[in-house]
């Protein structure tokens, strides 16, 4: 299998998980975005909170990282641009999650 | 060094439709979907830094610029679930014609317009 047929793959499949996560993350966000510290805190505290946000952003993280290598691909022209611009998305795409699940888990 | 691979032409060389209007929105919420990821987790990241530091954020979103922001990101993510599920019906051959194609189109813009103002209408009651 060649690399764009395994990554349009990805694609798809992450698309297919992400949808429902999304909208359940959409709906409790705006209900909660305003809260006060407590409210907050004792929202993500909660395990099931915890555990689908967690999927959710592993998920959006890896689909939109896919999707903005595809816009580097179609418009950045240097070879080494492109690689790097690619390196930071990927990087940035697997750092944050795993900070953000760390600090769910001790909250 | 620069690589073989053609690029994309440039999209003003285009005149607009409403597909390609779909499809540029479409990479556009992408990177912002991204962005505003991101600046969730980092205010999930001042809850284990303590209320002090939460202020931060629970002062910018209850700002007329953080309202705004939110309005943004709701439909910002709106439109990427709509376009995402237009991408599925083709994935498996339906609407590439064009007057359906253009209908779709229009569905996704209005219909994550619409699903934005509900959201934000009723969001008091969902929790």
């Amino acid at each position: 299998m060649i690399s764009a047929t395994r990554k349009w793959i990805f694609l798809k499949v992450s698309s297919l998980l992400m949808v429902p996560f999304m909208i359940w993350f959409l709906v409790k966000f705006v209900s909660i975005y305003d809260g006060n510290y407590q409210n907050i805190v004792e929202f993500f505290s909660s395990k099931s909170s915890t555990i689908f946000f967690s999927i959710f952003i592993i998920i959006t993280f890896f689909n939109s990282a896919l999707n903005i290598s595809e816009i580097f691909e179609d418009y950045i022209d240097n070879k080494k641009t492109r690689k790097f611009a690619n390196m930071m998305v990927y990087l940035s795409s697997l750092i944050i999650p795993i900070i953000t699940i760390v600090i769910l888990v001790k909250l | 060094m620069t690589d073989k691979n053609p690029l994309s032409p440039h999209i003003q060389i285009y005149n607009w439709h409403v597909s390609s209007l779909v499809s540029i929105s479409h990479r556009i919420t992408s990177v912002i979907n991204i962005l505003t990821l991101s600046l969730v987790c980092f205010w999930i990241w001042t809850l284990i830094l303590g209320n002090e530091n939460y202020q931060i954020f629970y002062n910018f979103f209850n700002s007329f610029l953080g309202k705004f922001f939110i309005i943004g990101f709701v439909w910002s993510y709106s439109f990427q679930i709509l376009s995402e599920v237009r991408h599925w019906f083709w994935d498996l051959g339906y609407g590439f014609e064009i007057k359906t194609s253009n209908i779709t189109g229009v569905l996704v813009v209005i219909g994550s317009i619409v699903i934005t103002i509900i959201l934000y209408s009723i969001r008091g009651i969902l929790i």
